[in-house]
């Protein structure tokens, strides 16, 4: 599932990026990889606030459609 | 010897810069502050060079930021590397830890935030995590100086020494195998102390990397293989596993080193704020609010910002000023007694008035029936008192509309405030003599009124006196007269930046953004702007996509910066006191032209696809420092006092020599202004502008004037405008425009959007070229942003004569053909990729 059909509050393990971009790496550089546990903080019009690695990331909703848990 | 300071965004790097240097680099509490590395002395050590690097989260680069620390780091090689990481945000931070180990150059880390840290409770066991990394570990507190000389030493014992071979083992073993076979084929073809960070470059694939360093074409052909074999054994791409590896490296140390307390509240403050600033309704009501409280707070009527500004331009910069408390009515005997001063004064401008009436009338009555030749045109000593007895003039008082001074008019339709003034009110009158400040409390003169008796004592020259007074110190003082708006708008600023709401304002802004194709992160240079263009066309670098970049720099500077803001007060304070809306309107109206420009910008063939993701790190909110954002502030004012110094004083110089002198440099009087070279030269070019409404001479001078620096507009508008009637700068410039234009309201809204809209100044210009990085898309930016303040100075004048009445003539037709053709380009069919 796509963490952007997740819901406010609820904590997830990330089981993957998908695609292959420089987004991707990006992602990955602030901790958006594999078994990583990340946490939905608030979403704001389809953007995620999502807590990962004890600080606050905000994601767009194209990207965490992107990360699956 | 060089120690580079590298750490991610927000890691205090900046702070703890300062505290070593001693110097006052901005810090703020949002990513990208430092977009390009600055350099600092060491405190106590002449020949040390500190060097802040912009934030990075990898050295895998991204965006431009990135690569200039990560050129700087593999190239110029300082003899050390300061590794500064947030102690209450490890994990994240020894991300990049790890990457900077593979370098081989001497390192430490300091743990920062450590009271943060123990505030929390947490404990971060440092002999452990420095015998995991393989280097020394410090912990400190940036901010609060604590063991900031400790680590300073530490890193000044490692520096220029040689490193251990064996570095961490971060990757499982099939990796490692593969990164020693690259190893072993890359000897000789690099250094040996890059030689693993070299590996894991080709390992990834990193073209940039691969390519600054030269490896050569067959190694990596050969190496291809092993690089696949483990690949297929992970059954992910190269790049990903490393990045994977080296988290669950992380986890692992951290399982060890890093003890979290177990009184931890699950929803943090910072978390709660985030629930209300960011709620999906509240969120841009909440932006809105507040950017009208800054407006408020700077150029309200009645707000502390007017009302600095008329201390800092009557009483500082002007005649002078009561000193606060001390201020009261007036206890001496005789005319004023029991007044306060600004009655006083009235009553003096009342008593001037009716004088000059009642001698007017009582001229006018003894040349009765007299030829031309014989007329007096001075009062006489004697006064005819059976003449004078007959004479009741009547004296017209009113409140000067824009600047609430007391003036006297002939001609006022708006409630007359009439009196009969006869001999012995007139005989009265001339009694009366200004009253003397320092009858009314504790008179401090100000810099204007001391510059001019000073001058006045050393019986100068007239024409010297009127370049100082009027042309060098006037312009100046006029920009002078602003810092109190420049202060509160900065302060107001620096207060949203380091609290950390403006991170969360650019992922409020992400999906209004996005419908134009650009991504929240494009507002940061844009918040930036506000202040001045110059840094924000820098701050585009943190932009990762080139396109979106380049867009980025050619809007950001629509956002009034802190110049326009001095042009948008004058107008606000002479033409639309009642309309408290113009001031935030105008920032409206820059974001408006953000929103519509990059609409179609985005239907060109050079900006079509969609936006870059949006993805950034959220700091989490801290009351802001009184020193922080008092060095904030005043790095930013600072800038602006000195250019009022460096720029604005030669301009008013030069700009007081052409408007007195003609091209036979003639000495002019005040009164023939027009025959001056200003004039002649405004002329040449007034034409441009007279489709707007202000298309004489002294428009022309001043919008070209403006390109130096946007606030030298009101200097110039101030020295032109100063031949005209009126009391006051702000009635001449009322004056002028009433002169321009039978509209004058929209001559100035006009003249206001035109100066605000089109290119910025010079210095904002150079550098829209170079972070361009070519002359076109320089050159594009400049002419987009001149048809884009042209365009809108003529619809806010042509359209708004046609509604209030002017009538449509040529000028109405093509001000609505461009402007339908503006529609067409934001609403025709966009282009597909």
């Amino acid at each position: 599932m796509p963490l952007s059909a997740m819901e406010i509050g609820t904590k997830h393990r990330i089981k993957g990026v998908t695609g292959n971009d420089a987004a991707r790496k990006r992602l990955e550089a602030l901790g958006f990889v594999e078994g990583m546990e990340v946490e939905i903080v608030n979403k704001v019009a389809g953007n995620l606030i999502v807590g990962v690695l004890g600080s606050r990331v905000a994601v767009c909703g194209a990207l965490a459609a992107r990360i699956m848990v | 010897m060089k120690i580079a300071l590298a750490g991610n965004p927000n890691s205090g790097k900046t702070t703890l810069f300062n505290d070593l240097t001693g110097s006052s680099q901005y810090v703020g509490n949002w990513p990208g502050v430092t977009v390009e590395k600055k350099d600092g002395v060491l405190s106590g050590h002449k020949d040390v060079i500190i060097q802040d690097l912009p934030g990075i989260y990898s050295l895998s680069p991204y965006s431009l930021e990135e690569v200039v620390a990560r050129n700087y780091l593999v190239n110029e090689k300082p003899d050390a590397i300061l590794n500064i990481v947030d102690g209450s945000n490890l994990e994240r931070n020894l991300y990049l830890t790890t990457q900077l180990l593979e370098l081989g150059l001497p390192m430490i880390v300091a743990v920062n935030m450590i009271d943060i840290v123990r505030k929390n409770g947490d404990k971060i066991d440092l002999e452990r995590l420095s015998k995991a990394l393989g280097c020394p570990v410090i912990e400190i507190s940036a901010l609060k100086g604590e063991g900031t000389r400790e680590a300073a030493e530490l890193v000044l014992s490692v520096a220029g020494k040689g490193v251990k071979e064996d570095g961490p083992h971060v990757f499982s073993g099939s990796v490692e195998h593969a990164l020693a076979h690259i190893e072993e084929s890359l000897h000789g073809a690099v250094e040996k102390a890059t030689s693993r960070w070299a590996a894991i470059k080709v390992f990834e694939r990193d073209v940039k990397a691969i390519d600054m360093l030269n490896v050569p074409h067959d190694i990596i052909e050969h190496v291809e293989e092993h690089i696949k074999d483990c690949e297929k054994e992970m059954e992910d791409d190269a790049e990903s596993i490393i990045t994977t590896q080296r988290y669950e490296y992380i986890q692992r140390i951290i399982g060890s080193v890093f003890k979290r307390s177990l009184r931890r509240t699950s929803a943090t403050l910072s978390d709660k704020i985030d629930r209300i600033v960011t709620h999906r309704i509240l969120a841009l009501p909440i932006f809105i609010l507040s950017l009208c409280a800054m407006w408020w707070l700077a150029v309200a009527e009645g707000g502390p910002g007017t009302k600095l500004t008329d201390w800092a331009n009557d009483g500082f910069l002007g005649d002078g000023w009561h000193l606060p408390f001390t201020a009261h009515e007036c206890r001496a005997d005789g005319l004023y007694k029991g007044m306060e001063f600004e009655d006083a004064k009235g009553e003096f401008a009342k008593q001037e008035a009716s004088k000059s009436k009642w001698e007017e009338a009582y001229l006018e009555k003894i040349n009765e029936g007299k030829p031309d030749g014989e007329k007096v045109e001075k009062m006489p000593e004697k006064i005819d008192e059976a003449i004078a007895k007959t004479i009741i003039a009547k004296g017209v008082f009113v409140e000067d509309e824009e600047t609430g001074e007391p003036v006297a008019k002939e001609d006022n339709e708006d409630e007359p405030d009439l009196w009969d003034v006869d001999y012995a009110a007139y005989q009265k009158a001339t009694e009366y003599e200004e009253p003397d400040p320092s009858a009314f409390g504790v008179w401090v003169p100000g810099i204007g009124a001391l510059i001019g008796d000073g001058l006045e004592k050393l019986g100068v020259n007239d024409t010297v006196k009127s370049l100082v007074v009027d042309g060098a110190w006037g312009g100046v003082a006029t920009v002078l007269g602003f810092v109190p708006i420049i202060c509160l708008v900065f302060l107001f600023l620096s207060f949203l930046e380091d609290c950390g709401y403006m991170a969360r304002v650019a992922l409020i802004m992400d999906r209004i953004f996005r419908r134009f194709g650009l991504s929240g992160k494009s507002f940061i240079p844009m918040i930036v702007g506000k202040g001045c263009g110059v840094p924000a066309v820098m701050a585009a670098r943190t932009i990762e996509s080139e396109r979106d970049r380049r867009m980025t720099i050619i809007l950001a500077t629509f956002i009034p910066c802190g110049a326009k803001t001095v042009i948008i007060a004058m107008f606000a304070a002479v033409f639309f006191r009642d309309m408290w809306y113009v001031a935030p309107l105008m920032d409206v109206i820059g974001i408006a032209i953000i929103v519509l420009g990059g609409i179609a910008l985005k239907k060109s063939k050079a900006f079509a696809g969609e936006a870059a993701p949006f993805m950034m790190e959220l700091p989490a909110y801290h009351m802001p420092t009184w020193r922080g954002v008092m060095i904030h502030t005043w790095n930013r004012v600072k800038g602006y006092m000195f250019k009022a110094g460096c720029i604005i004083f030669p301009a008013c110089v030069l700009l007081w020599f052409v408007m007195h002198f003609d091209f036979k440099f003639n000495l002019l009087e005040d009164e023939q202004i027009a025959e001056s070279m200003l004039a002649t030269m405004g002329g040449w070019i007034a034409w441009l502008f007279a489709p707007l409404g202000f298309g004489t001479w002294q428009g022309a001078a001043a919008s070209v004037s403006a390109e130096i620096a946007k606030e030298q507009a009101t200097a110039t508008l101030g020295l032109v405008a100063a031949g005209m009637d009126g009391a006051s700068t702000a009635a001449h410039v009322s004056n002028l425009f009433a002169s321009m234009s039978s509209f004058p309201k929209l001559a100035a809204m006009s003249f206001m959007v035109f100066n605000l809209f089109v290119p910025p100044c010079m210095v904002a210009i150079a550098v829209t070229f170079r972070e361009m990085g070519s002359k076109a898309w320089g050159w594009f930016a400049v002419a987009f942003q001149l048809f884009v303040g042209y365009t809108l100075a003529l619809s806010v004048y042509q359209l708004g004569m046609l509604i209030a009445g002017g009538g449509f003539g040529v000028w109405t037709a093509i001000a609505i053909l461009v402007d339908l053709w503006c529609l067409w380009m934001i609403v025709r069919p966009g282009r597909s990729e």
